[in-house]
């Protein structure tokens, strides 16, 4: 009943790519002047100040509308928001399920709102180079907030990230102060103690104990994983390939990977990290500790071998571990306890793995023509990018909906609830009042994110934040053109499937391993070398002309 | 029927001719269309809004198809920003996982279509042999469910079931064999394919050939019964005639779309290891696509499906048409 | 019809027929009671794989997330709402466009028929479908559900074949009573035509009902959107791990996860199809033809 036609995917796959040298590659900001522009902006607007627009202003924006919070106009958040900063948001409603595909419609056919949130890089890529949304880049000095914040934690090299071939960027991402690592595995402790074990450290830790695992219990596969789309034991693939220092492998397959070692982007599914993960994989199926399911199954299957004791070990993040999992198997086995280990460490050491960059906004061209403009981008400054704005979106209104004591920690008001903070509160802070909504409410300072952390979840993150942060996960950017990016998606297809395919046989032992050296030659022969040298001109083109 | 050989173009609309009678067509198409119209202008008039429709919702649309000789650039230009001349065409018909997701797509539609085809009917004649009316009407509501399963659904389900500990292996386990990890062979695809499907779809297929035997002359059972023929006779010779325009407009518009594979299910159930037999061109498209939103090449890739669709329904109605007299047009 | 003494051949038949229909039951309903079960338990339940045809943790709590919102219930009606006035648009396009096409001897029916077969394999992009409506001023009315797919050219073959079949000597007759073609269309063919166009009624809404990506594409307010919407994205929502805390970290309070609510939604979309479909039903009586040639 809820199924995409074949024809529907195939018309609506305006997903991602495409740039071109629309401008000329002028760096400089928008000089044309803001004039006729400044309708109900604040004359003086620097960083601490409260936005408000001068006369009441709309401005339409495109809103994914969560199931578990259902967009309400009578939400308190849009009534104080409109009190505060004399702004009224037009939302079109979209439903999450499918909010990609209708941006994508909505963008190509000209009919886009002007404010376009939710966007994960490289989303915006593909609309790059028709000119449909704004380089965000020159308009910087309107947005103090968002300025001080990459100055203040050091964003740049992450926002080079996002450059496009003329140097600019058209995604307002949200900022983290500290990276956040979610995905880890989480363990059945319990038999941790039952053989006497500690707490895996180490991927070798992990080999160790489920070696004990299969010890004790021959008849199962201690670890049986999930998270398997879009990419088999994509999580997993991912979480091992980051150990290894080798960034977007697994569920964000990307097909070249930056070496800082040699300074250069090298093909990721033919790399020594790619050969040392397959290796590892392997020698789990082969001594039955991993479930061969585990590259096919859906996440219901992994969940209920799980839960019925058939397995021990699994991907997991906060949420899930607390959602899915514990009540899954508190009913089938009370004794059971389950734990997120650390990420493990593996040979690039202890790092934090995880980027600085979130979802953001893009905004349509059309709204630079637009009389408020300059009020726009003010506004955006100020809910998305400043310390009130954020906390704003997040807690809502102090005393109403959330208190704070003299130290600074917030909690929610006596009778609203959310996450589980206050379960005795009546109302949600999502549902019944608008505030820590995905659309407004992410990233900012480390003490406004871990607000809503449960004590477990907090360890978790004290612990990852003492790893340095890995400098691979923001590689130099190499922007391609326009031309250069529909030869390599076209490229891209083939060549994915061919890793994904080999990685499968590899670890499933229907291709032995000594023939690594005659696959990295098939991927040769199927463009994967052209590839990466038009990456590697790209990165050293966009080297010279933007150092 | 066959002499009738279809080369009615639209004639002028201008001032007809004296009408000249031409013995060897048949008159009715020879009609000039003043004499058309005042005769069947009632006729004309119920084929108004539905040919607006067709104009408006369907051909106007078609226009976008340039984009597959022109390039389009998400957010630029409808209709696409330059010429590229077949360049599209070139590429994905020099591409060789094109030709084998191309192989794959036409063997799992000729699989689909022999067996997908003729069970509703049998289903249908079965059916209708049920004397009692509350069972028949029992198994017919029934027969239908599957029909609104969503895909996801009855995906989650083939998954369970031919996992390694699932019902299927169990079986196999109690005849002493070894558990086949069915859903990472490529040799088992198409067999899970095709049964699925025709689960899915055999009973909400019989709804038209039941409503298509409501229409046979009672008289006709009763002059074959009086000729002493028994029930299997009387199917062959009164029931089967009777469906047959519908069961041929149902085969040949089936041939005519059996490229267009379920790309759903494909996509929920296939998986790299399989890849070699599952891959069709849809899901490839779909591949291809969410990378490089490269709407140009689906759209050559789609008018070419789309010849061939054409080329499939024009053959598969000429030959039902000299074979069996039954024709689209 | 006088039955005639089963022959021994032909009882042998009936019991495999018996058989063979029991099966077909058995291997269609199975997995329906099992959805219908699943909706009824608790999810842990269902996840361990402990729900098969009795539902274990029996609680309504999915039944209730779902019916308690009123967003749940104006969709519903909109669903009603869009399904009732398309089916009908298309039900009357199909059955005049198919009526004419049945006409052997009408001047110009190859082309007729060879446009709407053109449509089934040259269609425009999605894209150019979306600048029409928005430019036709249809978005966000029930106009752009029901229009832009008033005719599937299966359903019109189908029919046009259906008519074809009818005996010619009927329409000859309703001429010499001085009926002209709307007479005869609406006195003589529908009467006749009441299985078919019960068909169609049912082809039409089950596809409507079940439709939900043109009500998504083209109506911008929470307000507008069909059930199929409200669902899907429930179910995807509900089992998307990434999307559920909004970024919210651990612990997010989500009551009843995937699993439940699937099957809720099935039973809920499927129930007011079955629930209709007996009065549908009744027009599948054969030997309709019977009378109607005689009198």
């Amino acid at each position: 009943m809820v199924q995409l036609s074949r024809r529907q995917v195939l018309l609506a796959t305006g997903a991602a790519a495409v740039v071109s040298l629309t401008g000329c590659g002028d760096d400089g900001p928008d000089k044309k002047d803001l004039d006729r522009n400044r309708a109900g902006a604040m004359e003086k607007y620097g960083v601490g100040d409260q936005f408000r627009a001068t006369e009441p202003v709309t401005f339409s924006i495109l809103y994914n509308n969560h199931p578990n919070y259902p967009l309400k106009p009578e939400w308190l958040f849009w009534s104080e928001l409109a009190k505060r900063t004399n702004v009224k948001l037009d939302p079109v409603a979209v439903p999450l399920s499918d909010y990609e595909q209708k941006r994508s419609v909505l963008v190509s056919s000209g009919d886009a709102p002007l404010i376009i949130p939710k966007t994960y890089h490289p989303q915006e890529n593909s609309y790059v180079s028709s000119g449909a949304i704004l380089p965000v880049s020159d308009y910087l000095d309107l947005m103090p907030h968002f300025a001080e914040k990459l100055e203040k934690w050091n964003l740049k090299p992450e926002m080079d990230t996002l450059r496009q071939e003329d140097g600019k960027f058209y995604l307002l991402p949200g900022l983290h102060e500290k990276p956040w690592q979610e995905y880890t595995l989480a363990v059945r402790t319990d038999i941790l103690e039952q053989l006497g074990i500690p707490s895996p450290t180490t991927w070798d830790e992990v080999y160790t104990m489920l070696k004990a695992m299969k010890a004790a219990h021959p008849d199962v596969h201690p670890f049986s994983d999930r998270f398997g789309k879009p990419n088999p034991a994509g999580n997993l693939l991912n979480m091992l390939a980051l150990s290894h220092g080798l960034p977007g492998a697994g569920w964000n397959y990307q097909a070249t990977a930056w070496d800082a070692g040699a300074g250069k982007y090298v093909f990721t599914g033919a790399s020594e990290q790619y050969r040392q993960v397959v290796t590892f994989l392997h020698k789990l199926v082969a001594e039955g500790l991993l479930d061969p399911e585990t590259f096919t199954q859906t996440d219901d299957q992994a969940r209920q071998k799980l839960a019925s004791g058939k397995s021990f070990v699994i991907s997991t993040n906060a949420q899930t571990l607390v959602n899915d999992y514990r009540p899954d198997i508190a009913k089938i086995n009370p004794n059971a306890r389950l734990k997120k280990i650390m990420f493990p460490i593996g040979p690039a050491g202890p790092v934090n793995p995880a980027s600085r960059l979130e979802n953001g906004v893009m905004i349509s061209s059309k709204a630079r023509e637009n009389k408020n403009f300059v009020a726009m981008m003010q506004f955006i400054d100020w809910l998305w990018y400043s310390d009130a704005g954020q906390e704003f979106a997040k807690w809502g209104v102090e005393g109403t909906t959330y208190t704070k004591d003299a130290s600074g920690r917030r909690a929610p008001a006596p009778d609203v609830d959310i996450v589980g903070l206050n379960p005795k509160g009546t109302k949600h802070l999502q549902k019944d009042f608008g505030f820590a909504n995905g659309v407004f409410a992410y990233g900012g300072k480390l003490d406004l994110v871990q607000s809503f952390f449960s004590p477990e979840e907090m360890e978790f993150q004290r612990e990852m934040n003492g790893r340095k942060p890995a400098p691979w996960v923001t590689p130099p950017p190499a922007p391609l053109t326009d031309e250069e990016r529909e030869q390599t998606t076209l490229w891209a297809t083939a060549l994915k499937d061919y890793v994904t395919q080999n990685t499968l046989r590899f670890a499933l032992g229907q291709r032995p391993l000594s023939e690594w050296d005659a696959y990295v030659t098939e991927l040769k022969g199927k463009n994967a070398q052209a590839y990466t040298d038009l990456v590697n001109k790209a990165y050293e083109r966009y080297r010279k002309n933007h150092g | 029927m066959t002499s009738v050989r279809s080369d009615a173009r639209f004639a002028p609309t201008g001032p007809a001719p004296a009408p000249r009678p031409d013995r060897r067509r048949r008159v009715g198409r020879r009609r000039p269309w003043r004499r058309a119209l005042r005769r069947d202008w009632q006729l004309y008039s119920l084929a108004v809004l539905p040919l607006l429709f067709f104009l408006v919702f369907r051909y106007l649309p078609m226009l976008g198809n340039v984009i597959a000789f022109r390039r389009f650039r998400p957010g630029g230009s409808v209709f696409g920003e330059y010429w590229t001349g077949l360049r599209y065409f070139r590429l994905f018909f020099t591409d060789p996982t094109f030709w084998d997701v191309f192989t794959n797509t036409l063997v799992l539609g000729a699989l689909t279509l022999l067996f997908c085809f003729p069970l509703p009917i049998v289903l249908a004649l079965l059916l209708n042999e049920v004397r009692s009316r509350v069972l028949r009407r029992f198994v017919q509501s029934v027969s239908y469910l599957p029909h609104f399963l969503s895909i996801v659904i009855v995906a989650a389900m083939v998954m369970q079931l031919l996992s390694v500990d699932g019902t299927v292996n169990q079986v196999v386990g109690a005849f002493g064999g070894q558990p086949v990890p069915f859903i990472q062979e490529p040799g088992w695809f198409r067999s899970i394919y095709v049964s699925s499907e025709v689960w899915q779809t055999v009973g909400w297929g019989t709804i038209l050939y039941l409503a298509a035997l409501t229409t046979i002359d009672g008289d006709l059972y009763e002059a074959a019964r009086i000729d002493g023929a028994n029930r299997w006779r009387q199917t062959w010779h009164v029931m089967l005639p009777g469906i047959r325009p519908t069961m041929m407009t149902l085969l040949i518009l089936n041939i005519g779309t059996f490229m267009a594979v379920g790309f759903e299910k494909i996509l929920l159930l296939y998986n790299p290891l399989t890849y070699p037999t599952a891959d069709v061109i849809s899901t490839y498209l779909y591949r291809v696509g969410i990378v490089s939103g490269n709407l140009s090449y689906a759209a050559a890739i789609g008018l070419f499906e789309a010849v061939i669709g054409l080329t499939l329904v024009l053959s598969a109605n000429g030959i039902s048409r000299r074979a069996v007299g039954t024709s689209l047009w | 019809m006088v039955t005639p003494r089963p022959t021994r051949g032909y009882r042998v038949f009936q019991a495999v027929n018996a058989v063979v229909l029991t099966a077909v039951v058995v291997v269609t309903v199975y997995p329906f009671l099992t959805i219908v079960a699943r909706s009824l338990s608790d999810n842990a339940a269902i996840v361990s794989g402990q729900v098969n045809l009795v539902p274990r943790g029996f609680n309504l709590t999915a039944y209730r997330v779902v019916t308690s919102d009123p967003a749940f219930w104006i969709s519903y009606r909109n669903t009603v709402v869009y399904t009732v006035v398309a089916t009908l648009i298309s039900v009357v396009l199909t059955t005049c466009y198919a009526f004419v096409l049945s006409k052997k001897h009408l001047r110009g029916r190859t082309a007729l028929v060879g446009i709407a077969v053109f449509t089934m394999f040259f269609t425009g992009g999605l894209i150019p479908n979306y600048v029409l409506v928005t430019s036709l001023g249809l978005k966000n009315t029930v106009w752009a559900v029901a229009l832009p797919n008033a005719i599937n050219v299966f359903n019109l073959l189908v029919m046009k074949a259906f008519f074809e079949s009818l005996p010619v000597e009927l329409e000859e007759a309703a001429a010499v009573d001085g009926l002209g073609t709307y007479g005869t269309l609406l006195r003589i063919v529908l009467p006749l035509s009441k299985a078919m166009v019960a068909t169609m009624v049912l082809f039409y809404a089950v596809s409507f009902w079940n439709s939900w990506f043109a009500a998504f594409l083209y109506m911008d307010r929470q307000d507008l959107l069909p059930v199929t919407v409200y669902l899907r994205n429930l179910i995807v929502g509900a089992s998307d791990a990434t999307q559920t805390g909004g970024g919210l970290g651990s612990g997010d309070d989500i009551v009843q996860a995937a699993a439940t609510i699937q099957s809720v939604t099935i039973v809920l979309t499927v129930l007011p199809i079955l629930a209709v479909y007996p009065f549908i039903q009744r027009y599948f009586v054969s030997g309709i033809m019977l009378g109607a040639v005689k009198g």
